[in-house]
């Protein structure tokens, strides 16, 4: 099985724990295609979500992690384990690649001319997106199955932005959906769907970590069935209709940070279906 | 609301050319007020260059609404001169301008709901006030005069006349005044009486003598004097104009037959249009106007999400426009979102508003001179096309209507899911098929 990584930073945790993940499991990616550290876009959306001092403490840790213990070192607690390497771990996808042996490509855009041929000359079964850019069709069909994605919310309830929130607010059970990308935001078909425990969630950001971290291993699920040939995908219901949700504004968020409490007490949550 | 200036006049161009002139002189006669306009301009200037938008923006709350509410109901009881009317502006040339009977008149909803929200009698009396000054202006036919109050050549104007109709329905249910009654009841017969056979209004009494959708709000104003009244040709003639309106859309959404001579598809008439349609639709109990004004919000607000602004002013079928911000059509935009909120319960409206309304507080200036703290300009940045230059009375009515209803809902909603956690919901899994 052919694979290529999408990442919208070589600083990703999310990127390098899906390629240190697949590597580990045999699926050595066939290159990675990243934009630089230094994006405009990506950089903003982070301090939106971070704020500056978490943002700084991030671009340190990454930097110069000096006495920093690992999990100073690792801002998802949740993916330690796949980015554990030897007596420390991976900081950036370079240093995955350096190890697992596959070449790590940096574009301003992956949709730009340069990408497309970069990931037409690997010739990937299929590509695993973790971040970046709106992606073209052309790019969308240069892998042979398609473009994956972990969306951290059942599909097609909850497409779009703040998933795991709205999925709180408008009482949809929490749960992670593997699915090719399309055209659209979050149409295209699903390969795996789950529920998701919120059991011991202290916080939406610390629900939201959980669910990434269980989004690389269905990913890695994902991936091992498509080359058993075990999982298939499934277009969606109702495609037509308009369950693309947006950026929640914090007030709202407050309201699906009470809802959690309650969801993480409740026993109903967190049942599994593949 | 329609241009401030005479509503007839078929001389546009020249009436642009005066009012520029005019407006120059101003600040020859007072150049103190050089300060204010240099201290804006650098303002806009600068974060209109500097600012760039992304995924995040306006998620976070950065001036409490309490704050921007009290700060932009100053603006307006600032703006109300001695004679109880309320100012369409205040320029940063010419200072304000003279009142102007159609804000005064669908001002007055706004200043009730702050005394009832705030307890403030200042608000409440500037409402009586505004109440008075307008019932001396009545025409014996029951029309209000077009244009601002010194216009030597007042004319009856179907639009105005409706939109002080609002203000006369509210004054009436808070004071139960019979007289203010009398008033509405004519205004609203006189209404009826100028309506053409398809429902719409045109002629002489119509902005530059032709039909326009964003009449809606006539149509909105007739159907809460219907709800007061119980005569049914108020509530028929609503009917009619909405049905008309209903007759336009298309579609994309988009709403045909704004109209303006002159100038461009403001997004303040577009959204006066959804308002108009909205408003009468719930008051009417019309699932067909309520769906109607939802699919041209929906557009704008997937577009508002998607590029965290809504452009200045629209093509047909919402295909592009003038790259500035029209603060007032946000304002109303917000009051839209909030209210299909209210009938659907669908919290992207909410989300949508909150953001919006974020926007519009950061906007807001806190400091500087009387007419400026708490106003709201026309355009942003202030010399772009929408009554460049100025601070307008309409924008601070929708702005302090959009987060009175803010308040409100997020009350009512953050109450609710108080209740809902007390009893402990259980999020059911539905049995997920799975591939």
């Amino acid at each position: 099985m052919r694979i290529a990584i999408l990442c919208s930073s070589p600083y990703s945790e999310t990127g390098c724990a899906v390629a240190a993940r697949l590597a580990q499991l045999g699926y050595v990616p066939v290159g990675a295609l990243t934009l630089p550290s230094w994006d405009r876009s990506t950089l903003l959306r982070k301090l939106g979500q971070w704020g500056l001092h978490d943002s700084l403490q991030y671009a340190a840790t990454k930097l110069a992690p000096g006495k920093s213990t690992l999990r100073e070192q690792v801002r998802n607690p949740y993916l330690e384990r796949a980015l554990q390497h030897g007596a420390g771990v991976f900081r950036n996808l370079r240093e995955v690649a350096r190890v697992y042996n596959f070449p790590v490509v940096t574009c301003g855009d992956q949709n730009s001319e340069r990408a497309v041929a970069q990931l037409k000359h690997w010739s990937p079964d299929v590509a695993i997106f973790t971040g970046g850019n709106i992606l073209r069709d052309e790019v969308l069909r240069i892998p042979r199955l398609g473009v994956l994605n972990s969306h951290l919310a059942l599909l097609p309830e909850i497409r779009g932005m703040s998933s795991p929130e709205w999925s709180l607010l408008c009482g949809i059970p929490l749960g992670i959906s593997i699915h090719f990308m399309d055209s659209g935001i979050d149409t295209g078909p699903i390969l795996l769907r789950r529920e998701f425990a919120a059991a011991g969630c202290e916080s939406l950001a610390d629900l939201r970590n959980k669910m990434i971290a269980h989004g690389v291993e269905l990913l890695a699920q994902a991936v091992a069935g498509l080359d058993r040939g075990t999982v298939s995908a499934i277009p969606q219901a109702d495609r037509e209709r308009d369950r693309q949700f947006f950026v929640m504004h914090e007030r709202l968020k407050a309201v699906a940070t009470r809802y959690l409490k309650e969801v993480r007490l409740s026993p109903a949550a967190g049942r599994c279906h593949e | 609301m329609n241009s401030p200036q005479s509503s007839s006049s078929g001389n546009f161009e020249t009436n642009k050319a005066v009012r520029v002139l005019t407006e120059a002189a101003g600040l020859l006669r007072r150049p103190q007020r050089a300060i204010s306009l240099v201290s804006k301009l650098a303002s806009d200037g600068l974060r209109t260059t500097f600012e760039h938008r992304h995924l995040y923006s306006y998620a976070t709350a950065t001036v409490p609404t309490a704050d921007a509410l009290r700060s932009v109901i100053d603006w307006i009881l600032h703006a109300q001169r001695p004679d109880g009317g309320i100012a369409a502006y205040y320029s940063l040339l010419t200072g304000y301008s003279d009142p102007y009977p159609e804000v005064t008149g669908y001002i007055i909803p706004t200043l009730y709901d702050s005394c009832r929200l705030t307890g403030g009698e200042a608000a409440r009396h500037a409402a009586e006030r505004a109440t008075h000054w307008l019932l001396s202006l009545q025409m014996p036919s029951g029309a209000f005069p077009g244009g601002l109050h010194d216009s030597s050549s007042a004319q009856p104007s179907v639009f105005n006349t409706g939109q002080i109709l609002q203000g006369l329905v509210r004054a009436r249910a808070e004071t139960g005044t019979a007289e203010i009654m009398e008033r509405a009841m004519a205004a609203g017969n006189w209404l009826a009486a100028m309506q053409q056979a398809n429902g719409s209004w045109s002629g002489p009494a119509a902005y530059q003598g032709v039909a326009h959708t964003y009449y809606s709000m006539v149509s909105w104003a007739l159907a809460q004097l219907a709800d007061a009244s119980k005569d049914p040709r108020h509530a028929a003639a609503a009917d009619r104009n909405i049905n008309w309106v209903l007759s336009h859309v298309k579609p994309s959404g988009w709403i045909d037959g704004i109209n303006l001579r002159g100038h461009p598809a403001y997004l303040h008439f577009i959204a006066y249009v959804i308002q108009g349609v909205l408003e009468c639709g719930i008051l009417r109990r019309r699932d067909d106007a309520i769906q109607t004004a939802a699919k041209p919000a929906w557009v704008l607000l997937r577009k508002f999400e998607t590029h965290k602004r809504l452009l200045g002013t629209y093509e047909a079928d919402f295909r592009g426009g003038l790259p500035f911000t029209c603060l007032t059509g946000n304002a109303q935009m917000s009051c839209v979102w909030l209210r299909l909120f209210e009938v659907t319960g669908d919290l992207r409206y909410l989300n949508a508003a909150l953001k919006l309304n974020e926007m519009l507080k950061q906007l807001l200036p806190l400091k500087g001179r009387r007419g400026v703290v708490g106003g709201v300009a026309g355009s942003d940045p202030i010399w772009r096309a929408y009554q460049p230059m100025r601070f307008i009375s309409w924008g601070a009515k929708f702005l302090a209507d959009a987060l009175m209803l803010e308040q409100r809902l997020m009350r009512e909603f953050e109450e609710q899911s108080e209740a809902k956690c007390e009893i402990k919901p259980e999020i059911k899994p539905e049995a997920s098929e799975c591939a």
